[in-house]
This record gives C-alpha cells, structure tokens and sequence, in this order.
C-alpha cells in the first residue's frame, strides 16, 4: 500500500513537471499571438529523434554536451521557422494557422516514419546522467527522474523570472495585454513573437531533453499525446495564464498517476483523463482555474 | 389577428413550394445552361456511362473502385466542408464520426446476423444514426469551445478513442488492434457497388447544397462570419451549431459505413486515425472550403493522386529497378501539399481552376 502511495506521488509529480514544462511554452504562445500552434507536440518528438541520430553520428561521437545543445538550437530554429514562414504570412486567419501548424505537424511525423529510424521503439539512455534508483519506502526512485524534477522546478522559476524582470519579457507581456499599444510603444510585435515561439519549442525540446532518455522514443506518433494532454493542462489552468498552465500540470499529473495505480484497467482509463478533465472544465468553469473571464 | 398571419405565411410557403415543382424542369434548363450546370451534368453523365465502358476483369476490379473509394471519400470531405467551411466550426477529429459508423456497421454484420442485404442496409443506416448520437454528445461540451480550441478538443476526442480501441486490456469489448475483418461488400459486382455510391453521392450532395442555400444554410454562414451579430439578431447560435455537427456527423457516419464495407474490415488506425481526419482536411481545401461541390473535385483529384502516386512507383521499378516505397512516402507528399496549398492559395486550387475554365467558356460563347 506505501509503495502504492508513493508510486502514485512520483510519478504525478514526473509527469506534472513534463507536461508543466510542454504546457508553458504552448500558453506562452497563446497568449502573446492568439496563435494556437498544433505542431508543439511535434517538437517535443522531433528533438528525442534529433538525439537519436546525433548519438549515431560519428562526428559527435563521445560529445554528449554538444549533441545536446546542436538539438536544442535545431528545434529553437525550427520553431522560429515555423513561424516565419507558416504563421506570420497567415496571422489574420485562425483557421488556416490552425490547419498549417496541423499540416506540419503531419509531415515531420511522416519524415521521420521515412527516415531510416522509422516506427520502431528506441532508447536513449545513453544521454542518461544519472544511473540507477534508490529504494525509498518500497519504490525504486530513478535518479534521472529526480534530477529531471529538480530541473523542471528551476526552469520554470527562471522562466517566471524572465517574464517578469527581463526587458524581453517585459516586452513579451506587454503585446499579451494589448498588442497596438505595444506597438505604438516601439515594440516589434511581430519579433516578440518569433521569440516566443522560438521559446516555446526550446522548451518542448528540453522537455524531451529531461524525459526521453529514462524513457523510450515510442514511435513518430508520440507527438500528438503530449499535445492533447498539454492542450487539458491548457484547459484546466486558463488559456494564457502561465501560473495556471504549471497548476494544472501538476494536477493533471497526479490525476493520470492515481487512474493509474489505484483504478483496475488503470492504464486504459489514464487515456481519457485529458479528455474527462476537458469536458469537467468546460462545463463547470470555461475560462480554467487561472483564466482571464472570457474564452475568446 | 395572429392565427389569420400564421395561416398566410403557410398559404404563401405552400404556393412557392407548388410553383418550384410546377417550374422544376425549367429551373431545370435554365440551370443546365449555365457553365457549373453543364459542366456538373457533363461530369455527371460520363460518370454515368463509365462502367459500360470494359467488363475486363482489370478494369471494374481495379480502375472502377478507385472511382468507388473517391465516392466515399466526397461525401465524408462534404460533411467535413458543411461544418467546417459553411459554419465554420473547425473540426480535426472527423475520424471519430467515420470510425464510429464503420465499426457499429460492422460489429452489427458480423456479430448480430445483419448479413442479409436488408441486413446491411439497416446496418448502414444505423451506423450512421450511431455516428449521429456521437455528434450530439461530442457537439454539446465542446461547443464551449471556439475556434481553434474546437480544433484541438475535436482532435483530443478522436486520438482518445484511437488509443481506446487500440487498447488490449479492452479487447473483449472494443477488438483491440485486429478490428473486425471478413465483412460482406456492398455488393459482389464492382459495377453495382459503383452505382449505389454513385446515388447515395449524389443524393448527399443535393442534400448539403440545398442545405448550403437555403435559409439554415444562411442562419449558419452568418454564425460563421460574425457569432454575435448572428447572436443578437435573435439567433439561437448554440442550437444551430448542434444541428450542424449531427448533419454533418450523418454524412460523414454514411461515408464511414460504406468504407467499412468497401474495405471489407475495420480496424483502429485505418478508421480512427489522424490520417482519415487529415484526408478530409486535404481533400475540402484542395477543392476550396466552404463550396461544397469543390469537396467533390478534391476527393476525386485526390484519390487519383494517390493512385497515380503508386502507379508511378510501380512503373519506376520495373522499369529501372528503383525500388520505391510510395506507400511510405505518399502522406509526406499530401502534408506539404496540404502546408502549401493553405499558404499559398487559402481558396483552393481547383475551384480558381474552374473559375478560369468558365472565363475562357465565356469568350468561346461571345458573351
């Protein structure tokens, strides 16, 4: 039973700390553009693929450090392309940002099925650093995931700090709250947004960064997961609220890790957890825990 | 005073309706003569004669389905086009509604001895009316939602389900990742599975075109453009919104009976997959959104791309050896397509196409 207990405590607070990191970035963007971005899902996958084959490669053998931080700059530019090139031309109508983001989000799923790593499942725990577990009250705690938990807390404490104190961030909350004044103000809206998003997809990646290598690659299609269990913690939290999107992470969490110990079939009913948590919000609460009033 | 108004109004409805039977073959003419008249029963007519053209084995086993499969794949884009086009409810998970059907279609033939012909037909109906239920109970908690989220709520629902019915430890009740396999056809004769998706399409697209023009039609164009002006001008938005995801939801639960039984089984990925929700997106903005006839020549263009698409690789390999996987290699192409299409010409290309065609007839005419 304590282990029970203690399973369900550690792993909600792993998958709160993941999703709260997913989550920011994906509300970030909300918040700032209005843009609703289907391929941040997409960058979480890409960057596990990208250190997939960067281990592979001969030029980087042995240079973990630099592999990792080749993909995290890969997936930041990715991002700021995808938004230079997809968003930007087509801010003024949602529906097709919402249709192109979707559309990409499709083709790297389908580029990396053609790729040579195709569908099958692999690992890489090399970029591990941290082995082994220690027993704590009958559970067997992963140092990878203790180390991914402590660094999740400090990204999103520094994160908070960049918003608030930052001139960047200051000027990132400043097109949030009222996009021409901004402008009329000398702020470049249209690079503040290129920055977000290009902050968005570094944080999805370091997301992956953290988890995947104690976890597996299941597949190209693990992308679309994480997007509607990000788009719950969205839901549940506010749209655009920062503070909500790290609640409603780790509620999120704990709820999918009880279904899952405590409920029989519990990995069966764990799948609909983003989607019951959906429908509860929408009903009682629309504008989420943290939200602003209306739901635009 | 009131009583004497209603029984007018009715009087006056009845006798426009009489007087539309009564002109129909000259509403009939005058519509033929127009270029998309001519052009549609054109299309309509060497539909027609098709089949008759080979009984060879290749042909109606090979050729015709292609034709069969596009069939299915314009009714479902056209039931994605009328909620996503002309009410502009943006819907990403029209899979669940096509899943749906196919699966309560096929777990009623296989399992509950609908195999007589009278059998699949009510199995049909009734996976629809299934796919129906399933618009309501999805419509009513995510119409809460606008917009984009819509979007994505749609799209959450239809992964979900997909994981569901992948799940093993819900096998017993859902079949797991084997689905259903081993379901009668429409028909044994190709020909004869052509022409009864050739009525039900054509019967879908005079439904949802009227639709499209009449008043509903208007009442949700008009939630489209502007949601509170729809709303203060009397307008129940939420209702109307209803009744479009179960309109919708009707055509696309058809297209998924008819593709359940065109495919001879069911299983999770082929019916629930992003990709059948993403076929519908492709196929509706490759024709033009909110024109649903453009559904039609998308889905069509569509199908033949892909087939061509295998074809060719087919072609390369005995030719050069090239041993080319299209089948890996098609979605790819389809997404950036889809990617370029929507940036580059967010009305379609084949409806411009078309409006140039008809350009060109003009100056032929002299007019």
């Amino acid at each position: 039973m304590i282990e029970d207990i203690m399973n369900m405590l550690f792993n909600g607070t792993l998958t709160g700390s993941i999703y709260a990191l997913i989550a920011m970035g994906y509300s970030l963007v909300y918040g700032v553009g209005g843009i609703m971005n289907l391929s941040h899902g997409a960058y979480f996958m890409l960057t596990g693929y990208l250190l997939l084959w960067m281990l592979d490669s001969p030029f980087l053998a042995g240079l973990h450090w630099l592999t990792v931080i080749l993909a995290l700059i890969m997936v930041t530019i990715i991002g700021g392309l995808t938004y230079l090139l997809l968003i930007k031309p087509l801010q003024d109508s949602h529906v097709a940002v919402v249709i192109v983001t979707f559309g990409l989000a499709f083709l790297l799923e389908q580029v990396i099925i053609i790729s040579p790593s195709g569908t099958e499942v692999w690992s890489i725990g090399e970029l591990r650093l941290f082995q082994g577990f220690t027993m704590i009250l009958g559970y067997p705690v992963v140092h990878q995931y203790v180390f991914l938990i402590i660094m999740s807390m400090i990204t999103v404490l520094l994160f908070a700090l960049f918003i608030n104190k930052s001139k960047l961030g200051k000027s990132i909350r400043a097109v949030s709250q009222d996009r021409e004044a901004a402008e009329l103000m000398g702020i470049n809206a249209n690079r503040i947004l290129l920055y977000t998003v290009m902050i968005s997809a570094f944080l999805a990646g370091l997301a992956a960064y953290l988890y995947l290598p104690g976890a597996t690659l299941d597949g190209p299609a693990m992308g679309w997961g994480y997007l509607t269990n990000s788009f719950a913690v969205v839901i549940l939290g506010g749209m655009g609220s920062l503070v909500g999107s790290v609640v409603g992470a780790f509620i999120i969490g704990y709820i999918i890790s009880f279904t899952n110990v405590f409920v029989p079939y519990g990995p069966s009913w764990a799948h609909l957890v983003p989607i019951i948590v959906i429908v509860i919000v929408l009903i009682i609460r629309p504008q989420g825990l943290f939200g602003k009033k209306e739901l635009r | 005073m009131k009583k004497i108004d209603q029984r007018d109004i009715k009087l006056f409805k009845k006798k426009i309706i009489k007087e539309k039977v009564n002109n129909f073959p000259s509403y009939f003419k005058s519509w033929v003569k127009t270029f998309t008249g001519s052009l549609t029963l054109f299309c309509l007519l060497i539909l027609f004669v098709l089949p008759f053209f080979s009984r060879n084995e290749s042909f109606t086993h090979v050729f015709l389905r292609q034709f069969s499969l596009a069939m299915i794949f314009s009714i479902f884009a056209a039931s994605w086009d009328l909620l996503t086009g002309i009410s502009g409810q943006i819907s990403f998970g029209h899979a669940i509604f096509f899943g749906i059907a196919g699966y309560l279609c096929a777990y009623l033939i296989k399992y509950q001895n609908f195999a007589s012909p009278i059998g699949i037909s009510l199995a049909i109906v009734i996976g629809a009316l299934g796919a129906v239920l399933f618009g309501l109970g999805i419509g009513v908690p995510c119409l809460r939602l606008k917009g984009p989220y819509l979007a994505l709520g749609t799209l959450a629902m239809s992964l979900i389900l997909l994981k569901l019915f992948l799940m093993g430890s819900l096998a017993d009740w859902l079949f797991g990742s084997e689905g259903i396999s081993a379901l009668p056809s429409l028909s044994d004769d190709p020909v004869i599975e052509y022409f009864i998706l050739f009525i039900f399409m054509i019967i879908t697209f005079i439904i949802l075109i009227q639709v499209s023009k009449s008043k509903f039609g208007t009442i949700l164009k008009s939630i489209r453009d502007d949601e509170v002006g729809a709303d203060a001008s009397g307008i129940n938005t939420t209702n109307y919104k209803i009744y479009a995801f179960m309109l919708s939801s009707l055509f696309a639960g058809l297209a998924g009976s008819f593709y359940a039984l065109y495919i001879g089984a069911v299983n999770p990925t082929g019916n629930f997959g992003t990709v059948i929700s993403f076929f519908a997106i492709l196929m509706a903005s490759l024709g033009g959104l909110s024109t649903i006839s453009g559904a039609a020549l998308g889905a069509f263009f569509f199908i033949f791309l892909e087939y061509g698409l295998i074809e060719i690789g087919g072609a390369l390999q005995v030719q050069w050896g090239l041993v080319l996987d299209i089948g890996l290699y098609k979605y790819a192409i389809f997404a950036l397509i889809l990617i370029l299409v929507i940036r580059f010409a967010e009305h379609g290309i084949l409806r411009p196409l078309l409006e140039h065609l008809k350009d060109l007839w003009d100056v032929l005419l002299g007019r």
